[in-house]
């Protein structure tokens, strides 16, 4: 035993601070580069201080776990493509429910145990108890409640973060159909099997046996299940974030169980993390957090929103060539349709023909183009698209009408004028990409459908739009052939 | 189909109808191009050139008449040309039906189709195929060189060691197309210029070329602007009004453009002599409307001259054919684009779709009829555009401030309710959970905070990395399974087994992939 407990602490003080840094680093490139070692750091340290602590044993199955699942996780993240993120970090975020659900149900099956053999009388000495026993075997009436409780939280948002990952996984890597669907009964159904949970929960406390934790188990998988599978496509950056958010919290209440300070604040950060990518993302759609769980856009009849009158004018890949060469300044805005062809790399090679024919190339990035906050980003870093030439829509909105050439590859409502025009429509005070106010505008599109909240899009229809049908991926390779 | 090009039988025009280039255009939409030898020669295109751009050159404009089944050219056809059209054949020109309607109705009997490129609509569909505003631009541009060549000083303001110049002062009367090109080319060689126009929606386009504009204090409810934006008659009050803001500017312009006219009109009197009297000796007045009569009397047609107290007043009326080789490229482009719409298959074959606004409006002979004028439509005109998309009012400093006040109580209303919340539940709990509980939790509430503290810097464009990272460290999840694997239960081993494993497939799988991604952010 190398780690005493105070050299533990002191390990677990240090690697909290580590993460704290290496998110805290996230703020530009650079730093990002160094503090995702910190990150590290952090995890290694914590992890030999527990090995290496008190009350640990069995290390040869513990070593063999950790290979395994390192081994897993080198495979994984070697071979995962950028497009595919959105359902990594789910996957990820599923493990984190799902190791959550089997930590509480051990420590209620130590609790049990231990309370049976202090029943028997044996003494602490003869017990033979790990750390986490020998802390069980302290704890008086009021404080094996109050476990309990913590426990209960930990499996349920565990289990609700498990189930519902593996749907958004599903959803995202096109397993499971995108559209919204619900169970007759829909969010009633949620809200009865939430009561059942707090049923069983109060059962449990009054120590009813294991069998209600379990089934609680059970039905808030269902709730993560049914709640993530009403929920549409385009909502996905939301609800990604939110189950990041979720799967803090898990870890945090875990840590309450087994009173581990450093869970508990590693979970906390993540927790809040995920919070706020989830404010972040439901402001770029204007909606709020509530009505984004309560069902997406996709399956909604259009209500509101007026009729658009007008054609719209395709136009030829020799045509958008005259149009580029022309133009000094151009502006390429993505969305999930460019992950969809996989065209970012000949978008890429299309800004580096571009700029070394000396014209200014930037892209406008939607805080919700993609499937998950950010996605855009990653996938133009991976083709090597200069940082810097990348610009959040604030940073963009006001230069529009300075811009000859917009290209809109792969999206709709992200870029849809009515947001801004039309009070009735359903994305009404939604911010939006100002990319009409450019000279040309340039939408490179698959056919004439809507986007995923189903409505029409007029910038299609204004005079200086001009309509490049074809997937994205070969369209910009034509262009790239006549540039 | 055979496209055809003859010379320009006006000795005054240079212009060319075919260019090389749009040549080989019209042959992409399957097109045969026939030119009468010499035609480009003025216009600095040799007929070489053409051969080479695949045109069949022939020696007579008779030759060409003969074979073509569209012809092309610049100015209005004369009596003999219009003799020499037979029936199904097509002519695109300048023809301006107003002033020349004994000719179109020759031309109608004889069954020809007549097309005016200057009766095409003003809407923006059209604009690829507007002649008179390519042309516009043109004699704008010129204009300004045209009075700079007369101007006996710098256009731009210097400081030298020989002594201070001033800028040039240039007023240009009339803000169309010519009127914003002459704009921009006076500003451009270091000119201050000013500008008038009787519709003040132009003021924004004059802003922004970098011009001042002239606001008339004048109240009345009806603007300038008359259909397809054009200018329209103002009352004489208004003109009088008018005149009196030129009168005030004219001792201190140094040269002035006008470009007023009005549909189908003389052109209306905006400089009148007293203010040429008024005018320094050297300066300079460019009429561009000399051909309706001009702005300024005094203007001769086709003709420069210096007034008695020494102003020049030039009254040419061949702008674009003075730079016939830039004003042919983009007529010959202009009536490339009338080719294309008039064969929407690119397969040479014409199709004359008299429901198409463009084609209908444009022609004004077909099938033995006079087709002119268009029958009328709604047009949503560029100004009703404008005057929707006027900005709200500002709101005055008082406002302002009541409204940041407002919001600050509102702020500080909903932060201290959510305070005393929190106080309030925290305190619940402390009543009954045991202490231990207690200081977990002050650590957990500072851990939210931290964390709320330092994601909001978090770059947006870093968000997946920040997810791909919490995953990572959300593995710490582990500790816990660590802890558990020593228990003596055999069913706690194996779970522990499971969520270690786990979990360190988040923790290695995370860490790893945020790093794959991160070293693919690169600067420029």
């Amino acid at each position: 035993m190398f780690f005493e407990e105070g050299l533990q602490a002191a390990a677990y003080i240090i690697a909290a601070i580590l993460f704290i840094l290496s998110l805290g680093g996230l703020k530009d490139q650079e730093t990002a580069k160094r503090s995702i070692w910190y990150g590290i750091a952090g995890m290694a340290l914590a992890v030999a201080a527990t090995v290496f602590g008190p009350g640990v044993q069995n290390i040869l199955v513990l070593l063999v776990a950790i290979a395994i699942g390192a081994g897993l996780g080198i495979y994984i993240a070697g071979q995962v493509q950028m497009t595919e993120m959105p359902q990594l970090v789910a996957a990820l975020h599923s493990f984190v429910g799902l190791a959550a659900v089997l930590i509480g149900l051990n420590a209620e099956l130590m609790l049990g145990s231990v309370l049976a053999m202090k029943e028997a009388g044996t003494s602490l000495a003869e017990a033979d108890l790990t750390g986490f026993g020998e802390t069980l075997w302290h704890k008086n009436a009021a404080e094996i409640t109050i476990l309990r409780v913590e426990s209960f939280l930990g499996i349920f948002i565990g289990a609700v973060t498990f189930t519902g990952s593996i749907v958004a996984f599903g959803k995202l890597s096109g397993k499971m159909d995108g559209k919204p669907s619900q169970l007759p009964g829909g969010h009633l159904l949620n809200a009865a099997a939430a009561a059942l949970c707090i049923v069983l929960g109060i059962l449990y406390f009054g120590g009813a046996g294991i069998w209600t934790i379990l089934l609680m188990a059970l039905v808030a998988g269902f709730i993560g299940y049914h709640l993530i599978n009403g929920i549409g496509g385009a909502d996905m950056p939301v609800v990604v974030s939110m189950l990041n958010s979720y799967s803090g919290w898990a870890a945090a209440a875990i840590g309450f169980t087994l009173s581990n300070d450093l869970l508990i604040v590693t979970g906390a950060l993540v927790g809040s993390s995920g919070a706020i990518l989830s404010y972040i993302m439901c402001k770029g759609m204007n909606r709020s957090f509530v009505s984004v769980i309560l069902g997406g856009f996709g399956g909604q009849q259009q209500s509101g929103g007026q009729e658009i009158e007008g054609e719209q004018s395709p136009i030829q890949a020799d045509e958008v060539t005259e149009l580029l060469e022309e133009a000094d300044s151009v502006v390429i805005a993505p969305g999930y349709g460019m992950a969809v062809a996989q065209a970012q790399q000949a978008v890429s090679e299309l800004t580096q023909k571009l700029r070394s024919k000396g014209k200014t190339v930037r892209f406008a990035i939607h805080p919700v183009a993609g499937r998950m906050p950010g996605h855009m980003n990653v996938l133009l870093a991976e083709a090597k698209v200069p940082y810097d030439l990348v610009l959040e829509l604030e940073e963009i909105n006001d230069d529009f009408s300075e811009t000859d050439v917009v290209i809109i590859i792969g999206a709709n409502d992200i870029v849809n004028p009515s947001a801004q025009e039309d009070p009735n429509s359903p994305i009404a005070g939604m911010p939006v990409l100002h990319v009409w106010e450019a000279r040309h505008v340039i939408v490179s599109k698959r056919g004439q459908g809507t986007g995923y909240s189903g409505i029409e899009n007029p910038l299609f229809f204004r005079e200086n739009t001009r309509m490049y049908y074809g997937d994205a991926k070969e369209s910009v390779n034509a262009l790239l052939q006549k540039l | 189909m055979k496209f055809g090009v003859v010379k320009e039988s006006q000795d005054s025009e240079a212009r060319v109808a075919l260019t090389p280039a749009s040549a080989q255009q019209i042959q992409k939409l399957g097109h045969e191009c026939l030119m009468e030898a010499g035609a480009g020669m003025r216009a600095d295109f040799t007929d070489d050139a053409y051969r080479e751009a695949g045109v069949e050159i022939v020696d007579t404009a008779d030759a060409v008449f003969e074979q073509a089944d569209v012809i092309a050219k610049v100015r209005p056809p004369t009596e003999t040309e219009v003799e020499k059209l037979r029936e199904g054949q097509t002519l695109i020109s300048f023809f301006y039906p107003a002033e020349n309607e004994a000719l179109m109705k020759k031309a109608a009997d004889k069954g020809a189709t007549l097309m005016a490129m200057d009766m095409v609509p003003r809407i923006s569909r059209a604009q690829k195929l507007d002649a008179l505003s390519s042309m516009a631009n043109i004699a704008g541009y010129r204009a300004v060189i045209e009075a700079a060549n007369n101007f006996g000083r710098f256009m731009t303001g210097q400081v030298t060691a020989a002594g201070k110049v001033p800028p040039a002062q240039v007023l240009v009367v009339g803000t169309g197309v010519a009127g914003l090109a002459a704009i921009g080319a006076a500003t451009s060689l270091g000119a201050v210029v000013k500008a008038f126009d009787v519709r003040p929606e132009t003021a924004e386009q004059v802003e922004s070329m970098g011009a001042e504009f002239l606001f008339l204090d004048f109240e009345d409810s009806s603007d300038g602007s008359g259909e397809g934006g054009y200018a329209k008659p103002s009352s004489p009050e208004f003109r009088e009004k008018q005149l009196e803001l030129f009168r005030a500017q004219a001792p201190e312009i140094d040269i002035v453009i006008t470009t007023a006219l009005i549909p189908n009109r003389e052109a209306p009197e905006l400089w009148t002599e007293d203010m040429v009297q008024a005018m320094k000796p050297g300066s300079v007045i460019v009429d561009l409307a000399a051909e309706k009569g001009g702005n300024c009397k005094m203007t001769r047609k086709d003709e420069k001259f210096v007034t008695e107290n020494g102003v020049t007043i030039i009254g040419y009326t061949d702008f674009p054919s003075r730079m016939a080789k830039q004003s042919s490229s983009l007529y010959a482009t202009n009536i490339r684009h009338m080719l294309a719409d008039l064969t929407p298959e690119k397969d040479g074959k014409l199709d004359h779709d008299m429901e198409d606004r463009v084609i209908r409006d444009s022609t004004i002979a077909h099938g033995g009829e006079v087709t002119w004028p268009p029958p009328k439509r709604e047009d949503p005109s560029p100004k009703q555009t404008q005057k929707k998309s006027e900005k709200p009012k500002e709101k005055t400093a008082e406002e302002k401030r009541q409204e940041e006040f407002d919001a600050f109580k509102r702020e500080t209303r909903q932060q201290v309710g959510l305070l005393a919340l929190g106080a309030i539940v925290m305190l619940a709990i402390g009543t009954v959970a045991p202490p231990s509980l207690m200081s977990h939790l002050i650590v957990f509430a500072l851990a939210c905070f931290v964390g709320f503290q330092v994601i909001w810097g978090v770059a947006h464009s870093l968000h997946t990395p920040l997810m791909a990272v919490t995953n990572a460290v959300s593995g710490i999840i582990i500790l816990g399974a660590l802890l558990q694997v020593g228990a003596g239960n055999w069913l706690v081993v194996i779970l522990s087994f499971v969520a270690i494993a786990i979990a360190s497939i988040n923790i290695v799988g995370g860490f790893l992939v945020t790093r794959r991604m991160l070293s693919m952010f690169v600067k420029s």
